[in-house]
């Protein structure tokens, strides 16, 4: 019985093929997008979970500044501390062939003998060091892969001052490390900064630490309390200046994961509800266009014994089609998007095997979803036909009821033309069907917003970090605080054409019994450097007593300008002392305080001293100059500006591309499908009306122009209703983007909103010439028939 | 004013090829009330579609004054229709979202020298509900609006496929009315389909068709008006 009413499901969607096509579409990109987003979660987590594991990831983590090895026993013995792994961390500056500028780096100690308890490494490729080795080093794979490194290959560095070349054993992966970046950079920049790993031995003897440590992992013991253990630790570790201890979710490279899946679970939750939203709308046009068609249809098979249910659940299954289809994309979709992401995560977080791990609940709620969003968008088109009595279901429709429209009904009547007035009734005879149109075509205009206000914001972050705040061509970071007449030394090097000292120094503030461990740096009285702004725009000048917080930091403290918070030094003498809030500072990337260069030497009780310098720079003289600080060991790292900027461009900036990209294209895709669908069913629909003008004398251009106007009409209203949705959408979904790592400035520019109408126009203007071609098409002799 | 020869017209190919016009040899006159006759099938329907000029026959030619309707382009076509025919439906066929008066401006929008709507409207007795839209009239009304807005162009013919088809004896009479008057009073060419023999009576020239093709044809000496008509 069934076998013949599924004969008539395919020949209806033969039929209705370009409406079903643009449903399944819509669909598809939604649950690509919900896909892509949630198996990207789960590769993430379960990928970095089983690195933790596997290669024993502590659970905190300690610096110092020296401690004898002993100490590591006493920590052993804390309560709550299941293992503990020592050793040490030195800063490393690098000759590399053939490169002007000089790269920089950290070099940790590995066990003499034998693998680490904790933080282990991965070998990519190559051999792990040779026991009692010299002259070997291990190297993080994201600089190999950035300078081309291989095993076997020769590095020549400065270490503690001597330059020495080494063998390149292997090239490695640690979970401390899935992200590498500059410590306190907010982007990576694996050119110029590195990791490597040497023996315990070997580090030692060069820095004359033997015998101590100056890095301490440890495991917590089961139930054990992080934050208890974190305050023994800092206490223990407090004589040997010990810089604060912090747990996993303090972790650099873990925040960046975890900041990343964040935004990920925004995505993946915010912007598919919208495409799924507009997928149901466009189920429901197609279905109540389809239903009111065969309302004579229903009636016979009604009349013939078919009960309510057989004839809900072939409509049904029309629906089913369309979300099987739109379910099928967007699992292909999600899959083939979802691995191209993993390839572009490969370059930032560094894992042993990140694969696309395809998230079987993600297509299970892609499925529920996607079922869920046809059947409310049937439903309510099918129960009216089957409320339907067949023997009035098999009359023919009587004709609708109209009345004069509202603009008209207000005395605009004379202004209006005959097809301005048949499209305008035409609308608010069927207030539902319009709403949902606009709302359709609204949601789609809203779409475009996202992707290119997320692009400005980038720009803006970056602009606002490179040009406004940071003015200078390069930081030089000196290998420990130094006296300020080094600053002297610098100036003199070729091609310097300004140069301000920095005192840069890590310390804890805390509020209300809040804390966060940050960089507290300097700014210099008339600096034109590195600059604190204000969320006016406007420079902040450091007083010569109280403190400049990031606005962030301040949120995340709860403290406001005028309170007091309590600055503790992580170094030194490690002084703590009360500080007023004197302004906060809008910055982007990170959470820092700032404060005048004086002003934190008086706090740190040091005379006249420098931890690193900015320099204006001759780009003319730029080799040389480079070759020179080569020959200065102080400097522990240098910081090129172009060169970040470089890197950036090829790294971050394009795969944010690429994800953008995506979401443009999904929601340009949504746009075309939601406007074509509209016009191909007022098509469908006035097929009749449209012939009889015809065939009484109108030109097809004047019986496009009803349907054009209508779809002009409906644009008019939806766009800039889109925009407002767009704007509003997209300020709760960048705004979300708020984590101390990093917070995107809503941009929105002309572009964006030039952009979003030019698309919506394009996508009109393709459905209104489609629409008019199928005029061409239209059957004037079936006006003669008796009505389907 | 029409002259037809020779018209056939073939749907379809091979086997399912249906022959709808069998030779069709036909002059039509200014001014005439033609009643067209013929059972379900037999290519009336087909006719007034080649005479409207909605359609192309296969062989055969036909022309309106000095236009070529067989090889008219598509808006040589539009142009015509919109000039000078009126396009009279079984099932009105009126714009739903459109009032009486609008449906009739509809078209005086576009004819060269067209009746005001009112004017069109008052012809078939309709003056008082020129405001209605289609959903608030009779199917009787709603005809004779259909009627208004075909001659409201002043078109030469107006071609009628079975204009009181839906409605009851009463509402067709007056339909009938109406048309007759048109016919009457501005001189237009009428043609009526329909296979209601009893409204041959109210006709100038009764024409049968039947397979395609003419049957036999016959003149009334005089037309019967409309209001005795009864079937």
């Amino acid at each position: 019985m069934l076998a013949h009413l599924d004969r008539k499901l395919l020949r209806d969607l033969r039929r209705l093929k370009g409406q079903a096509a643009a449903v399944s579409l819509v669909m598809a990109c939604g649950l690509a997008m919900l896909i892509m987003a949630r198996s990207l979660i789960y590769s993430l987590e379960s990928t970095r979970a089983e690195y933790y594991q596997t290669n024993h990831f502590a659970d905190i983590g300690a610096s110092l500044k020296r401690a004898p090895n002993y100490v590591s026993e006493r920590i052993r013995s804390l309560p709550g501390v299941a293992t503990v792994q020592t050793n040490l961390a030195v800063p490393i500056t690098l000759d590399l062939l053939g490169r002007t500028e000089p790269a920089s780096g950290l070099v940790r100690s590995l066990p003499d003998v034998g693998a680490p308890e904790l933080n282990r490494l991965f070998l990519r490729r190559g051999r792990w060091l040779s026991p009692n080795s010299r002259g070997e080093i291990l190297v993080s794979e994201a600089f190999a892969q950035a300078n081309n490194l291989n095993p076997g290959d020769t590095l020549t560095a400065l270490l503690n001052g001597r330059r020495q070349a080494f063998r390149i054993a292997g090239i490695v992966l640690s979970p401390e490390y899935i992200f590498e970046s500059r410590p306190g950079a907010a982007l990576p920049d694996a050119r110029t900064f590195g990791i490597f790993w040497m023996p315990y031995k070997e580090v030692a003897t060069a820095w004359d630490l033997y015998g101590a440590f100056n890095r301490v992992a440890l495991t917590l013991a089961p139930g054990a309390h992080a934050q208890a253990v974190i305050a023994d630790l800092d206490r223990l570790l407090r004589p040997y200046g010990g810089l604060g201890a912090m747990g996993r979710e303090d972790h650099p490279s873990h925040i960046r994961i975890t900041d990343e899946i964040r935004v990920l679970t925004i995505l993946s939750i915010g912007f598919p509800v919208i495409f799924l939203g507009v997928a149901a709308f466009m189920t429901n046009a197609v279905l109540s266009r389809l239903l009111s068609l065969q309302r004579e249809q229903i009636a016979i098979l009604k009349a013939f014994g078919f009960t309510n249910y057989q004839i809900v659940i072939h409509y049904l299954k029309f629906a089913f089609v369309m979300v099987a289809t739109g379910v099928l994309g967007g699992v292909i979709g999600g899959i083939g998007l979802g691995h191209q992401l993993v390839d572009m995560y490969q370059l930032f977080y560094r894992f042993p095997d990140l694969h696309f791990r395809l998230d079987p609940i993600a297509v299970g709620i892609a499925l529920t979803v996607g079922l869920s969003a046809v059947t409310l968008g049937v439903l309510g088109a099918v129960r009216k036909a089957v409320q339907l009595p067949p023997a009035e279901a098999m009359r023919p429709e009587p004709p609708a009821h109209f009345r004069p429209a509202f603009i008209e009904r207000i005395g605009l009547a004379t202004f209006l033309s005959h097809s301005f007035r048949i499209a305008l009734r035409n609308l608010e005879r069927r207030p539902t069907q319009a709403l949902f149109t606009i709302t359709g075509l609204a949601l789609a205009t809203a779409l475009m917003i996202m992707p290119n206000t997320f692009k400005a914001g980038i720009s803006e972050v970056l602009d606002f970090q490179w040009d406004v705040v940071q003015r200078q061509d390069l930081n030089l970071v000196l290998v420990e605080p130094s006296s300020a007449r080094l600053a002297h030394e610098l100036a003199q090097l070729p091609g310097v054409m300004s140069l301000e000292p920095a005192r840069n120094s890590a310390v804890r503030v805390h509020f209300q019994g809040r804390s966060r461990q940050i960089g507290l740096r300097s700014l210099l009285p008339g600096g034109r450097h590195s600059r604190a702004i204000d969320s006016a725009g406007h420079e902040i000048y450091a007083p010569p007593h109280g403190v400049i917080l990031s606005a962030k930091l301040a949120d995340v403290l709860g403290a406001k300008i005028g309170d007091t918070i309590m600055l503790e030094a992580l170094e030194g003498r490690q002084p703590i002392s009360p500080m007023p809030i004197v302004a906060l500072a809008e910055d982007f990337t990170g959470i820092a305080a700032y404060m005048d260069l004086q002003a934190i030497n008086r706090f740190l009780g040091e005379g006249d001293v420098i931890t690193g310098a900015s320099i204006g720079l001759d780009s003319a003289q730029r080799a040389n100059f480079l070759a020179a600080l080569k020959e200065i060991p102080r400097v522990s790292s240098v910081a090129i500006k172009e060169t970040m900027r470089q890197s950036f461009r090829e790294t971050t900036a394009t795969s944010m591309g690429l994800l953008q990209s995506i979401y443009l294209t999904f929601a340009v895709i949504v746009a075309f499908g939601v406007i074509y669908n509209n016009a191909r069913i007022s098509l469908a629909e006035r097929a009749r009306e449209l012939a009889t003008l015809r065939v009484i004398g109108m030109t097809q251009r004047e019986v496009g122009a009803i349907l054009v106007v209508e779809l002009a009409i409906l644009s008019v209203l939806a766009v800039p209703l889109g925009l407002i949705l767009g704007t509003s959408l997209t300020t709760l979904i960048v705004g979300s983007v708020n984590t101390e790592t990093i917070r995107l400035p809503l941009v929105f520019t002309l572009y964006t909103y030039t952009y979003a109408i030019v698309v919506v126009l394009i996508a009109s203007t393709l459905s209104a010439l489609f629409v008019l071609r199928k005029l061409k098409q239209l059957d004037l002799i079936a006006t003669l028939k008796a009505p389907e | 004013m029409f002259r037809v020869r020779s018209l056939t017209k073939l749907y379809g190919e091979g086997p399912t090829q249906v022959r709808a016009l069998a030779g069709v040899d036909l002059d039509l006159y200014a001014g005439e009330f033609v009643v067209l006759l013929g059972p379900s099938g037999s290519g009336k329907t087909t006719l007034l579609n080649q005479l409207g000029g909605l359609d192309i026959p296969t062989t055969g030619e036909i022309s309106y004054r000095d236009t070529d309707l067989t090889h008219a382009d598509e808006s040589a076509l539009t142009r015509y229709r919109r000039n000078s025919v009126g396009f009279i439906f079984q099932f009105y066929n009126l714009i739903p979202s459109l009032t009486a008066r609008e449906n009739v401006g509809l078209i005086t929008e576009i004819a060269r020298d067209p009746l005001p709507p009112e004017q069109a409207l008052a012809m078939v007795g309709l003056s008082a509900r020129l405001d209605h839209f289609p959903a608030q009239l009779s199917g009787g009304e709603q005809q004779r609006v259909a009627i208004a807005r075909a001659i409201a162009k002043r078109p030469e013919v107006l071609l009628c496929d079975e204009p009181t088809g839906a409605l009851d004896v009463r509402t067709g009479i007056v339909v009938l009315e109406a048309l007759e008057r048109v016919n009457r009073e501005l001189g237009t060419l009428t043609i009526v389909i329909t296979h209601n023999a009893v409204m041959a009576d109210m006709a100038d020239r009764v024409i049968h068709f039947s397979d395609g093709r003419v049957l036999s044809e016959h003149r009334n000496a005089t037309r019967v008006a409309p209001s005795t008509l009864r079937w």
